[in-house]
């Protein structure tokens, strides 16, 4: 098994894919909690007629440092999605089945590493949000660590990046053709959700799930400020990584399930 | 690799193996058995199954019925399958960004076994160099040698590689087929797959020959090549068969008026011929049994394909009768 996930690593790192998307996060990061540091922070940062934000110390704290979050869990989400599809593509999955035949096996490989993963990323783009984030807050004369709750934030975020990954891994599998994949992953997560998440909003007992969205889930792990005038109540951070954690865990079993089946031919 | 030691084979036994996509029999009843110490040729048209076949001995594909089994263990219950059994099967199976040496340490990795297998091998095939490149660059005998190392890296007992010298030129032929004999003398088993008959032939010990996923023939390659025997041409073939009776060689009629004597004397056959007065046309050694055989499947024909059981019969391999096994 061990020797599975080292293999799983390998893969990853041998490619080109994985510093370009590390700069692509660290990048994301950087930015955003720049960007997000210095608006939520303006006294009249709000006047550009976009709904009132309202939060706490810790909670403006925790958006700015979480703020490239949105390009991360994309990213993850197509890492996850390329290290299924890249071995249907390029057939590189007969030779990972022939080195290790039992499948279930080679899967919690595949999930443990995208795991890992996830929080490799994870701590790249944290470097880039917090450090940028907390010279931001400092100049604007804000405690950059008000609680401890931060840590919290910090740490759930890693793990929602390796979750996201595990989400990518089964539409990868769900949807064998990785081009084909990530498009539909990416337009899913990146437009389709929020285009709903938004419409669902005023029908009264659609707004009830909208909370539910993998996005969203996201969104309230990490506890950050929320948008003003809606009638959405978003879930508590441990109800937030429940939910996306219930995703990660059907679309992995479901991945694994359906590679266990299949003949690679 | 120095001083190798003496590793001992694995059987492979394949019983009753069928396979069906959808309505489509890929592969039929097919039963077989491969020995520690040689090469064997699995030999058939493209399209007979050998693919499919070697996929469901892997673990790969998963059978309709029957089973393939390797010392009578299924491919996926081995603990350590790398150092049991390496296997070759496209030439394609590389991501052309990363390099062959980086595919082969992404092996190793999974395998449980140490780095410096991998240079090993890549000595050993010949590409220690070229293998620092992206596979993306690579030629076909690069890719094939580079899939050869791959199969080797856990000094597997048994050896399966599909079609192996697809795409190799001469020399690069001639280099596996050393390679190859140097690996069974090391007591190996090797299962070699190849469409093509000339490819394998100098190189097997033994050969299974399938064709639309059926069994045509299986046996050691001397025995099928058939009884050594002479064509001869001449004016009055059945005068002549008589004459050869009266000096106790049997023969039959062959194609173009020619006749098959059961003999490899050809000094015999012309004596004979010179008392009873018939002249010579042609006078030749015949070894072709194998070759009409196999010209026969892949022309398409087909014809007498009865079921695995029963030997095809045709003019071109009554020579091969008894030669089943
Ligand atoms: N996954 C599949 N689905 C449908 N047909 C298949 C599949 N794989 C192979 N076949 C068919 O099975 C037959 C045998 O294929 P294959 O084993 O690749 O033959 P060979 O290796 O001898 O050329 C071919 O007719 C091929 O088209
Ligand atoms: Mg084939």
């Amino acid at each position: 098994m061990g020797s599975a996930i080292k293999s799983e690593f390998r893969k990853f790192f041998t490619t080109r894919l994985w510093w370009g998307m590390a700069i692509g996060i660290f990048v994301a990061g950087a930015v955003f909690a720049g960007f997000f540091g210095w608006a939520l922070t303006s006294e009249n940062g709000n006047t550009g007629g976009g709904p009132q934000l309202e939060g706490t110390a810790t909670q403006v704290v925790n958006s700015v440092y979480t703020a490239g979050l949105g390009v991360g869990y994309l990213l993850l989400l197509t890492v996850g999605i390329m290290q299924i599809g890249s071995e249907y593509r390029h057939k590189t999955i007969t030779a990972t089945l022939l080195s290790t035949p039992k499948r279930v096996q080679a899967m919690l490989a595949k999930i443990i590493a995208l795991l890992g993963i996830g929080g490799v990323y994870g701590l790249i783009s944290l470097l880039g949000s917090v450090s940028v984030g907390a010279i931001v807050l400092t100049l604007r004369d804000i405690d950059p660590f008000p609680s401890t709750e931060v840590l919290r934030t910090l740490a759930l975020s890693l793990l929602a990046l390796g979750l996201w990954a595990l989400i990518g891994l089964g539409v990868g599998i769900l949807i064998p053709n990785q081009v084909a994949a990530i498009l539909v992953g990416v337009g899913v997560a990146w437009i389709i959700e929020p285009l709903l998440s938004f419409g669902l909003a005023f029908v009264e007992w659609a707004a009830k799930i909208v909370p539910y969205f993998p996005s969203n889930a996201t969104n309230s792990m990490v506890s950050g400020v929320t948008a003003q005038g809606q009638d959405v109540d978003f879930l508590p951070w441990w109800g937030g990584a429940l939910v996306l954690g219930a995703y990660a865990v059907a679309l992995s079993v479901f991945g694994t399930w359906r590679t266990s089946r299949q003949d690679i031919s | 690799m120095t001083a190798a030691p003496m590793t001992t084979g694995a059987r492979i036994e394949v019983r009753d193996l069928t396979k069906t996509f959808g309505s489509f029999t890929a592969v039929d009843q097919l039963s077989f058995h491969v020995e520690p110490g040689r090469i064997t040729g699995f030999l058939g048209p493209n399209g007979a199954g050998k693919t499919t076949t070697l996929r469901m001995l892997l673990g790969l594909i998963h059978p309709t019925s029957g089973s393939a089994t390797i010392d009578g263990q299924n491919y996926r219950d081995l603990d350590h399958p790398s150092s049991v059994v390496g296997s070759a099967l496209e030439a394609t199976n590389f991501h052309p960004g990363r390099t062959g040496r980086d595919h082969l340490r992404v092996l190793a990795a999974a395998g449980g076994l140490r780095d410096s297998r991998v240079d090993e091998l890549l000595e050993l095939t010949g590409i220690p160099a070229a293998a620092r490149k992206r596979a993306g660059e690579y030629s076909m005998g690069m890719r094939q040698r580079l899939g050869l190392a791959a199969a080797l890296l856990g000094d597997p007992r048994v050896l399966i590689l599909d079609e192996p010298a697809n795409g190799l030129d001469p020399e690069g032929i001639r280099w596996l087929r050393g390679f190859l004999r140097h690996l069974s003398n090391e007591g190996k088993t090797i299962l070699v797959s190849s469409h093509l008959l000339q490819e394998v032939e100098a190189t097997v010990d033994d050969v299974v020959i399938i064709a639309n996923g059926r069994m045509v023939k299986s046996g050691a390659m001397s025995d099928l090549h058939g009884s050594p025997s002479t064509i001869v041409r001449t004016s009055n073939p059945d005068q002549l068969a008589g004459a050869l009776r009266v000096a106790d060689v049997m023969s039959s009629p062959g194609t173009d008026g020619e006749l098959i004597a059961e003999t490899t004397d050809k000094r015999l056959v012309g004596d004979v011929a010179l008392r009873a007065g018939l002249p010579i046309w042609e006078l030749r050694d015949r070894k072709a049994d194998l070759e009409a055989l196999f010209f026969e499947l892949t022309e398409g024909t087909n014809r007498n394909l009865g079921d695995g059981a029963s030997p095809v019969e045709s003019d071109a391999i009554s020579g091969l009768e008894g030669a089943n096994e």
